[in-house]
């Protein structure tokens, strides 16, 4: 057990790295496509390289994101029931989740994404839009993406089964970083003089 | 058992969906797994061809190059930025001076704030914690009911939803395959009425129940002239001036450009001869104009700057609606450097976040593909067209219907999950009933707006019973001890306002012209778009594109509609690749769509009998891999 709760901190750790560089291209893409809007009127210059970027990054903050999203567990949930169950009741649902849920549709897309991947690198597939990107780079971020997302789900396992053999606190506690939410009320209530006011561990 | 199993897969596989969400496991996980899950017995029970699974890749590589989905992280970091901006604080203070001195004021100025949000990209959560931070104690110290009060805040906040540009919009005209720039103009004048609609109910309350929102005492009023007066005839005049600048050069400049154009344009001059006055006035120190007529000015540029960096640019054709959210967040990011608001904490926050939010949606929408796979292979689509196209009452039987629907549902899902899983089932019944998609998901989108605002689940009334204060208190200026507000009074504050939001959906239904007005100035080149769109080998006319049962193989058409592809994914041919799907006009003219529906006679028949036809044989339609 010890081997593998050290196993889910590396995997946590590495998440977390891929997170913090990926959300950087949250600011690049919007800059990207402000300019090319701005320097399409201007100057009345554009290349569809310039709209193949933009989801190209998009594509890597989703893909490469769902890993880091679902190890601060923000990925929507229905919580109407869930939400008045037991931690540990809460912390069964998702071990049951994401083996029988998330592992079959992600291994499967994994899976099936590889070939298409190859097989666009062998015949160096270009964007049938004049001025287009290689393709096969996005093709790759499928399987990788997927790849970082089962990683991050093995390490949510681990501590959910050690939450349930009491080796670990409760790993659907909220903890660390405030919400954008929290950090929003406390700065009025700073200005204003008030005492912050205290938002309940629940996020939309 | 077998046999049974066949003949009801649709219905159990809808059943098992709302199983499964509500075991409380990510929604985009749970979604993906019963699509997975029936897809392997529908191989099984031989009703799906075994290679159904090898089309999931090319769905995601759909989901990855449908730009229209970048607008989903763009006005989410705008509004993420423009939350801490610092912006709302000034308009309530400011506006709430304005409007305070009347009677039931401050509510009008939360309305008016609350829409004002909304079209810089409001974030329902944030208007409501900043109003509910703001506006709220001085409600409370002055005496006004609790209920109005809290109702009249939570319901603002929701105008963010309605109110273009809102994330609700975009994923509607996606997932309904109409173009976002369509969508924002018909969904405009009924998030204005809507917003009417409020003042109207504070208005009737003030004169009912005069003592639920008592005007400011004089001592409350800070700004105000040396000599005591209020300082609003000078505004009153700078307006009148305003409006005669814009008028003046709508009539004299612009009667040849279309009705959208023309308002940017002339709202944009009168805003700049305003803004003009005031900075004029305060550096030669002429003492024209009053301290709040300055004030208001001063408060009112950056959102109206912002409003026209974002709907501005789209309406007049510069940006497409995805770009005009990029020149938002950058706009809302430059405002917020100069006013020495942006640190690196709040940048990294707000990224870290849009990050987050944007993969949740789009995983929402990546599980929500993986079930239509499964849905459409088993005919699920055709079983939920036969059940509300046999509906009584036709049009209207199926619109109550489907709004009824949404608003029950709404108690329990939020829009994300009501787009992805809902619309893509109803949106094109609704095109083969003729039914307008654009007046179809502005209806919805005020009906969805509820959501946020049904006791006890709505998040509106959440973050409003967050920042409001429980128990009672001592008020820091009056010294005074203040009752706080109830939940009960929150939530009994909110019912009215859910009734207004039912009585706007029956508004829409009854007057479609509020929307239809999208179309104004552009027919004409819409129905030549038609004609060159509709594919050759499509004897039915002019439906436009993604109407049902059209999207034969190869279709070449623009739109990036996902459900065209399910259709030809369907019809047995070859899927047209969506990597393929052309990138809009680098021109930034708003895509050219063509309007649903214009009706042939007789065409809504040949259609349903072309999908019957595709649809007759799934284990052909498993047979199309995608490549």
């Amino acid at each position: 057990m010890n081997a593998l709760l050290a196993l889910s901190r590396a995997i946590d750790a590495a998440t977390e790295r891929v997170g913090r560089f990926v959300y950087w291209l949250v600011l690049v893409v919007v800059l990207i496509s402000a300019a090319n809007a701005t320097i399409r009127k201007l100057f009345n210059y554009s290349s569809n390289a310039y709209l193949e970027i933009q989801w190209y990054l998009f594509s890597v903050i989703f893909l490469f994101g769902a890993g880091y999203t679902l190890l601060r567990n923000d990925h929507v949930r229905i919580d109407i029931i869930a939400g008045r169950l037991s931690a540990r009741a809460q912390n069964w649902i998702d071990v049951v989740g994401i083996v029988l849920f998330l592992w079959p549709m992600s291994l499967i897309i994994m899976w099936l994404s590889w070939p298409l991947f190859v097989d666009s690198f062998a015949r160096n597939e270009v964007s049938t839009n004049a001025g287009g990107l290689a393709i096969w780079p996005a093709r790759l971020m499928v399987p990788i993406g997927f790849a970082l997302l089962i990683m991050q789900s093995v390490s949510e396992l681990i501590k959910r089964l050690a939450f349930l053999s009491g080796r670990l606190p409760n790993p659907l506690e909220k903890h660390g970083s405030k919400s954008a939410e929290e950090e929003l009320a406390e700065e009025i209530a700073r200005q204003r003089g008030v005492e912050a006011p205290v938002l309940e561990g629940k996020t939309p | 058992m077998t046999a049974w199993l066949t003949a009801n897969m649709a219905p159990l596989m809808f059943g098992g969906l709302i199983v499964t969400l509500l075991i409380g496991f990510p929604v985009a996980f749970s979604l993906g797994a019963v699509g997975i899950l029936f897809g392997l017995i529908g191989i099984k029970l031989g009703l799906l061809d075994t290679s159904l699974l090898q089309a999931l890749p090319e769905r995601v590589f759909g989901v990855m190059s449908n730009d229209t989905l970048l607008a989903v992280p763009f006005f989410t970091f705008m509004g993420l930025i423009l939350e801490r901006s610092g912006m709302a604080e000034d308009l309530l203070d400011t506006i709430g001076q304005l409007f305070g001195p009347l009677r039931g004021g401050l509510a009008y100025a939360v309305v008016f704030v609350g829409a004002l949000l909304a079209a810089t990209t409001g974030v329902v959560a944030a208007s409501v914690i900043s109003m509910g931070l703001i506006s709220l104690p001085i409600m409370l110290r002055y005496g006004y009911d609790r209920r109005l009060a809290s109702g009249v805040i939570a319901a603002s906040g929701t105008l963010a939803q309605i109110i273009p540009p809102s994330l609700v919009l975009i994923i509607m005209a996606d997932q309904l395959g109409r173009s976002v720039g369509d969508m924002y103009a018909g969904a405009f004048i009924p998030g204005i009425v809507l917003a009417g609609m409020y003042a109207i109910y504070v208005l009737g309350a003030t004169i009912v129940k005069p003592g639920w929102a008592p005007a400011l005492p004089p001592e409350a009023r800070t700004m105000r002239e040396p000599d005591g007066s209020s300082g609003t005839p000078s505004l009153g005049v700078l307006v009148l001036v305003a409006v005669i600048a814009a008028v003046a050069y709508a009539k004299l400049r612009m009667q040849d450009s279309p009705l959208d154009e023309t308002l940017v344009i002339a709202t944009s001059v009168g805003t700049g001869v305003a803004f003009f006055a005031a900075v004029l006035n305060r550096a030669l120190k002429f003492g024209l104009l009053s301290k709040i007529a300055e004030r208001v000015v001063f408060v009112l540029i950056p959102p109206l700057a912002l409003i026209f960096l974002v709907l501005g640019t789209i309406f007049l054709g510069v940006a497409t609606p995805t770009e005009g959210g990029a020149m938002g967040a950058t706009g809302a990011l430059i405002m917020a450097f100069a006013r020495r608001r942006l640190s690196w904490k709040l940048l990294k926050q707000a990224m870290d976040t849009t990050a987050k939010l944007s993969t949740f949606v789009v995983f929402i929408l990546v599980g929500a593909r993986v079930f239509s796979l499964t849905f459409y292979g088993v005919n699920g689509h055709v079983w939920v067209e036969h059940l509300l196209t046999s509906l009584p009452g036709g049009v209207l039987g199926f619109l109550i219907v489907v709004n009824i629907l949404i608003f029950v549902l709404a108690f329990f899902l939020d829009f994300f999950e009501l787009s992805f899983i809902i619309i893509p089932l109803v949106g094109p019944v609704a095109d083969k009933l003729g039914i307008d998609l654009i007046w179809f998901g502005v209806l919805l989108g005020v009906n969805m707006q509820t959501s946020f605002m049904h006791p006890p689940f709505g998040f509106a009334l959440f973050y409003l019973r967050s920042v409001a204060p429980a128990k009672d208190y001592v008020d820091r200026i009056s010294r005074k001890l203040t009752k706080g507000v109830t939940t009960g009074q929150i939530y009994w504050g909110a019912v009215p306002f859910v009734v207004i939001q039912v009585i706007m959906v029956g508004m829409v239904i009854a007057f479609p012209q509020m929307v239809m007005v999208y179309k104004s100035g552009e027919k004409q080149i819409d129905i030549n778009k038609i004609q060159i769109i509709v594919p050759e080998q499509q004897s039915t006319p002019s439906t436009g594109p993604g109407a049902a049962g059209q999207a034969p193989a190869g279709s070449s058409e623009q739109d990036q509609d996902e459900q065209a592809l399910e259709r030809a994914l369907g019809g047995g041919g070859t899927t047209p690749d969506a990597a393929q799907s052309p990138t809009p006009p680098a021109e930034g003219t708003t895509a050219p769509e063509a309007p649903s529906a214009a009706p042939g006679a007789g065409e809504q028949d040949d259609a349903a009998k072309a999908l019957e036809r595709a649809m007759s044989a799934p284990a052909d339609a498993a047979k199309a891999p995608p490549k």
